[in-house]
């Protein structure tokens, strides 16, 4: 296999240029997030619903450790049939489609719009502007799977697999200078679409506030058969035999 | 400018000259039309010694290491900050109606809750 | 009390570890770790290693920081890890790909024009 040669122009004009715009654009696109990024605001009511929430469960699980008539006085707070907590309160059920929900649907237009957008728009630019050079070789043998991966747009047949055309160099780097982002923008950035992409699979349940009518219906019903059992019954007994013992 | 930050900037700067030093060299390789076998002794030695301070140097200002048991930092903070229970607060004592300014509200409290 | 105490010193007593100390701890790795493929592939393009010669200097560097890491802990160094078999491999992969692309792009830059 005879060894080619490149124009060493090719490196100051394609081969650095594309790593450059790929790092700048994984950075520029951090900014645009952050800037489009808008705060979830959480609303007084729902902080409320959620305190009450957690007490609740607190009384159900500690309660042994209070006097029954405390423990009583508080579950009356919660459970009363005319002033209790849970039976006062009226929530509007919010279980809202996200399509109808305004801000949902901006919050996943600006996703899109700083994540997909940038992908597309570079690549494609980048695959019309540095078209079919061929700008650096692997270090490292390759058998001919890799040609496809590696030879976008440069259809030889008998060229090394080991070639890397400009498109393809393109994309090695929008994959491998991911940990670099981590490293320069520190962790958890918005470069980052792969965590990102994770972020909106598993988190559209988790924001979708829960209903508090039927939290509060459960835990109204979980109060309300705990059965009171005091802890601290044999308490003095077990003080006096450890004194005997030691 | 401390001194990891020293290393790190000579580092970076004898790594970047072994760089060019070693793009000479294959350049005048190639026009000398020799055949390439291996870089010069002191390149190599340039390159790997100038890696090590880069990477001392990273290690330096990467930050320091925390002591990873649970005690060691409770061992540190005073009295004050431990016995701090937000849980406890009172906010809303009874003993305020024995002030003489007080103005008795009507019916719930100022929270909603009437504890 | 005391009783109860006795009849556990025979066991391993259970170590308590602080979780936000573990994850600065672990930060700090992970960022020497990336700092260490991205430097270690350039050197290795530089020095113009292919093929095998490549993936061994990336096992050297990864020994290196290690014992750098012990270096820097010193004597005492369950103070600062879990295990220090897990620094040694932990993101071993994820730090590979850096190595890789950046061995590329300096062994381009150097040696294929």
């Amino acid at each position: 296999m005879v060894e080619l040669l490149l124009d060493p122009k090719i490196r100051l004009w394609v081969f650095l240029p594309i790593v450059v715009i790929t790092f700048l654009v994984g950075i520029v696109r951090h900014y645009v997030s952050i800037i489009l990024s808008s705060q979830k605001k959480i609303e007084l009511i729902q902080v409320q619903d959620s305190q009450v929430m957690i007490r609740a469960r607190l009384l159900r699980e500690n309660g042994k450790y209070l006097p029954r008539q405390s423990f009583a006085m508080r579950r009356h707070w919660f459970n009363n049939e005319e002033t209790g907590y849970f039976k006062v309160q009226k929530r509007p059920s919010n279980a809202q489609n996200p399509m109808t929900d305004p801000g949902m649907m901006t919050d996943m237009l600006k996703g899109n719009v700083t994540n997909v957008l940038p992908m597309i728009v570079i690549g494609g630019w980048i695959n019309w502007m540095f078209s079919g050079f061929l700008t650096t070789k692997v270090p490292f043998p390759l058998t001919l799977r890799f040609k496809p991966m590696l030879q976008r747009g440069v259809e030889l047949a008998y060229l090394d697999a080991s070639w890397v055309s400009s498109a393809s160099w393109y994309f090695l780097n929008v994959f491998g200078l991911r940990t670099i982002y981590a490293l320069v923008l520190g962790e958890n950035n918005a470069a980052d679409q792969s965590k990102v992409m994770q972020e909106q699979m598993s988190g559209a349940a988790m924001a979708m506030p829960p209903d508090p009518k039927a939290a509060f219906k459960a835990e109204w019903e979980a109060l309300e058969i705990t059965e009171h059992r005091w802890a601290l019954v044999t308490a003095e007994a077990d003080l006096l035999l450890q004194n005997n013992v030691s | 400018m401390s001194f990891p930050r020293v290393l790190l900037t000579v580092g970076f700067i004898s790594l970047f000259h072994s760089a060019f030093s070693a793009a000479q060299h294959r350049s005048y390789l190639r026009i000398t039309s020799q055949e390439f076998t291996t870089l010069p002794l002191d390149i190599v030695i340039q390159a790997v010694g100038s890696l090590f301070a880069v990477m001392w140097g990273v290690m330096c200002i990467a930050g320091n290491l925390r002591e990873i048991q649970a005690a060691a930092e409770l061992n540190n903070s005073t009295w004050e900050t431990q016995m701090n229970l937000p849980s406890f607060y009172i906010f809303n004592h009874r003993q305020k109606a024995l002030s003489s300014e007080y103005v008795q509200t009507s019916g719930k409290g100022d929270l909603e809750n009437p504890e | 009390m005391s009783v109860s105490l006795k009849a556990n010193d025979n066991k391993p007593e259970p170590i308590a570890y602080s979780e936000a100390a573990l994850r600065n701890n672990a930060i700090v790795v992970e960022y020497c770790r990336t700092s260490m493929s991205a430097l270690s592939g350039s050197t290795a393009g530089v020095l113009g290693l292919t093929s095998l010669n490549g993936f061994a200097f990336y096992m050297f560097a990864v020994i290196i920081l290690w014992v750098m890491f012990m270096i820097k802990a010193g004597p005492n160094w369950p103070k600062y890890y879990v295990s220090r078999q897990s620094i040694l491999t932990n993101g071993f992969f994820g730090g590979l790909f850096t190595y890789v692309l950046f061995w590329t792009f300096i062994y381009g830059m150097v040696h294929v024009y």
